[in-house]
């Protein structure tokens, strides 16, 4: 045998089982496709299967979805209405809400119109009330002097009884020796002429026009009592006219009556009346004269 | 020549039998490859040359 057939021999050894040993690796280690597929048929029809039921899913929570939109469509659509009638509410009550503020404030305004009126009344109440109290002593004290005059009024009467009685009896024995004059004239063919007095007869008491509540008052300027004439200090300025009445007074006494005869500017002259028999109550220049007591 | 002088003058070289062993050798690998392959392509794809 030959050199290069010995050597041809070993290299084929040696490449043989170089070789197989590589394919033996190679078979060894190989993947099993076949498993493999059947392994990803069975997950992809396990997936397509998978997949049909969520498209079955799908499809019901589809029309499952689309009834709950119809139902929420519904649903918006109803409290959409309620939106616009609760908003139509709301611009009443926003309304009723302006109004009232308004009467509020009205009423406040009334309120503050209220209370300056009751202030004012109150301080009205206290003004009437002293103006009350004022009265009230001074009509006490008109009463007082109201009683006085009563009093004094009483004499008087008496007074004057006593003074008719006199003039009555005066008058009968006048008119009996008027008859008697009269028949001792008639002897001698004459009568007797009507009486004439020489001067004013003085009255007790005369009706004067009543005085005007002017309240008027002054002073007794000149006092004539032996003519029963007085001066007064205020005249036509002051509104004093004719034949009006004064009251004279001295420290709340009562003096006499001065009725007016004349009138000048500033001044008036008048005549006496109802002057007292007293000697310290007769009027004297300084007294006071007065409309109204 | 003697036989002392021959095995002085010639090299030493195996037998021829040495040879075949090894060529044997090399069969059995062979043959033990492809029925490896074999059995694998049967036991993992039911056949040995068919392909589905």
């Amino acid at each position: 045998m030959s050199t290069l057939t010995k050597v041809l021999i070993v290299l084929l050894t040696v490449a043989s089982i170089f070789l197989c040993g590589i394919v033996v690796t190679y078979v060894a280690s190989a993947e099993n496709y076949k498993d493999k597929w059947q392994t990803l048929q069975s997950s992809e029809r396990r997936a397509r299967q998978q997949k049909d039921q969520i498209t079955e899913e799908w499809n019901a929570e589809k029309a499952k979805m689309d009834e709950e939109r119809t139902k929420l469509n519904g649903e918006i659509a109803a409290l959409r209405d309620q939106i616009r009638g609760l908003n139509g509410q709301v611009a009443d009550i926003t309304r009723e809400r302006d109004d009232a503020r308004r009467r509020k404030e009205n009423y406040e305004t009334i309120l503050a119109d209220y209370n300056k009126t009751v202030e004012r009344n109150t301080q009205l109440q206290r003004d009437a009330q002293k103006a009350e109290a004022d009265l009230r002593a001074e009509r006490t004290k008109l009463t007082q002097r109201i009683e006085d005059y009563i009093r004094a009024l009483d004499v008087k009467s008496a007074i004057v009884m006593q003074l008719e009685a006199k003039l009555k009896g005066l008058t009968e024995e006048k008119a009996a020796l008027q008859g008697k004059m009269d028949e001792f004239l008639r002897q001698y063919g004459k009568v007797t002429a009507q009486a004439v007095p020489a001067i004013a007869i003085r009255e007790a008491a005369r009706v004067a026009p009543p005085a005007t509540d002017i309240d008027l008052k002054g002073l007794l300027a000149v006092v004539d009592l032996k003519n029963n004439i007085a001066e007064l200090s205020i005249g036509a300025a002051d509104g004093v006219e004719k034949n009006m009445r004064f009251h004279v007074t001295r420290d709340s006494k009562f003096i006499c009556d001065v009725v007016v005869l004349d009138v000048e500017p500033d001044k008036a002259l008048g005549w006496m009346e109802l002057l007292q028999d007293t000697a310290q109550d007769k009027p004297r220049a300084g007294d006071a004269v007065s409309t109204n007591l | 020549m003697s036989p002392a002088m021959q095995s002085r003058g010639k090299k030493i070289t195996a037998p021829d039998n040495l040879y075949t062993v090894i060529l044997a050798l090399a069969l059995v690998a062979v043959l033990a490859a492809a029925g490896f392959v074999a059995y694998q392509c049967y036991t993992q794809y039911e056949t040995i040359f068919k392909i589905q």
